[in-house]
């Protein structure tokens, strides 16, 4: 069978595994809309976020990766303003 | 003691309030206003909750004086709203509530202004008419749920002001339904509108179509002004959702009526609410634009009692919904 998805992987390290976890855990929990047809991983390896994208077209998967940096940026912008985590 | 924060983004308003034990310590809002003409979308108004966010939070902290550690739980608005600002908004939620290890608490809007009238005006068993730009509901509680008597069948009655307030090319600032209260006020020659009751509940859609459609030719002709329009507009969709709510509160024996959501801090509806009331023995209550109109502190506050009878919602479960029906929460804060 041919392969026929776009894949992306996407590294992005944090200060600490504390806060790559944190991330983790805000943005594992809102599914991809279903129509959209991209599906997302997250999975933490030491203090950086590894994200593995899947799209069936280049839009959908701009579209999926757009909205992922929209919400990774306010993640990020919070843990800089209200950060770092309690012991 | 609880301390509670609470997180709303489910339209164009962001707010971020503190409550304690039933004060509220802070509750500041950053309004998303487009050009006048024009209504927000989703994708616009979650940029303005991203942009907003964290300034609302310092504030809110702020005229708390509430340093993290002093918070309990932290509460977001769950839905229902526009998925997009819904979205934006939780995440922070969700990040500070981990930065600051406190447990979360996923909210209902409509139940966040329910309790934020019970709290503010000390009604205690009310009749609930629930006016918004996303909901018209009139609501009695029994059993441990807010039960849904009547609603609309279409549009809610704030996006019926708010879309006619876009034929005027009113401002949106600070809402569109405060503007066409102020212009209300000089109007008084009456149009007849169509007033669609049926049973409990009530239908805006064609009161609009026909106003819409009609306006412009009524005001180049000079038969009306946008005043009387207004006018006309508030007093028919304010008596149609007094016709509802007094059925309702004859049906419940009731004598406290509150009322909450956006519209419900324009004066002429509390008014003609008021004159019902009075003539049943019933008291009103109803509070101003602070707690009306989508607030922090009404998140807070819901949550708080959703705390303290035992409730939180682990970390994956704090998703948000597009629809959520206020009669689907188990109220297992009352009796
Ligand atoms: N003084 C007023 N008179 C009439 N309508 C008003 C007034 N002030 C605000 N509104 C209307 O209230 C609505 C906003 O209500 P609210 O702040 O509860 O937000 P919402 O986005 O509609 O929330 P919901 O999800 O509860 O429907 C808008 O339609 C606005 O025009
Ligand atoms: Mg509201």
């Amino acid at each position: 069978m041919t392969e026929k998805k776009l894949k992306v992987d996407l590294s992005v390290p944090f200060p600490t595994e504390r806060e790559a976890q944190i991330a983790c855990g805000t943005l594992s929990v809102d599914s991809e809309p279903k129509r959209g047809g991209v599906k997302k991983e997250l999975v933490v390896k030491g203090n950086v976020l590894n994200i593995h994208f899947e799209a069936l077209e280049a839009r959908m998967m701009r579209v999926g990766m757009n909205s992922f940096f929209d919400h990774l940026n306010l993640v990020i912008e919070t843990m800089e303003k209200f950060g770092p985590p309690e012991k | 003691m609880v301390v509670a924060i609470g997180f709303e983004g489910s339209a164009n308003k962001l707010g971020v309030g503190i409550v304690k034990d039933g004060v509220v310590l802070s509750n500041p809002r950053h309004t998303y206003i487009t050009p006048p003409g024009q209504g927000f979308l989703p994708k616009n108004t979650a940029q303005h909750h991203r942009e907003h966010a964290l300034e609302v939070l310092q504030k809110a902290l702020d005229e708390a004086k509430i340093s993290p550690k002093d918070i309990d739980v932290v509460c977001y608005t769950k839905g229902p709203g526009m998925g997009a600002p819904l979205v934006s908004t939780a995440i922070v939620a969700r990040t500070v509530a981990q930065l600051w290890g406190k447990p979360m608490i996923a909210v209902n809007h409509c139940i966040g202004h329910i309790e934020m009238g019970r709290l503010v005006t000390g009604a205690e068993n009310p009749i609930v008419l629930y006016v918004s730009g996303g909901n018209t509901q009139v609501i009695a509680y029994s059993q441990r749920r807010y039960r849904i008597f009547g609603e609309t069948i279409d549009i809610a009655v704030g996006n019926c002001l708010d879309r006619f307030a876009r034929v005027l090319k009113l401002s949106n600032d600070p809402s569109p339904g405060y503007n066409i209260e102020q212009l209300a006020k000089k109007g008084n020659k009456f149009l007849e509108l169509p007033y669609v009751v049926k049973g409990m509940d009530v239908s805006f859609s064609g009161l609009l179509s026909f106003i819409e459609e009609k306006a412009p030719q009524l005001l180049q002709k000079g038969e009306y002004t946008p005043e009387d329009l207004c006018f006309s507009l508030q007093e028919t969709v304010f008596a149609m959702l007094i016709e509802i709510t007094e059925r309702a509160m004859a049906h419940c024996g009731s004598q406290e009526v509150l009322i909450v959501g956006g519209v419900g801090c324009n004066k002429r509806l509390q008014e003609m609410m008021e004159t019902m009331a009075k003539e049943r023995g019933a008291k009103l209550y109803a509070t101003d634009e602070r707690f009306c109109i989508d607030n922090g502190a009404m998140i807070a506050q819901a949550g708080w009692e959703m705390f303290r009878s035992g409730q939180t919602t682990p970390l994956k479960d704090t998703t948000c919904t597009q629809r959520f029906r206020t009669d689907e929460v188990d109220i297992t804060w009352r009796s």
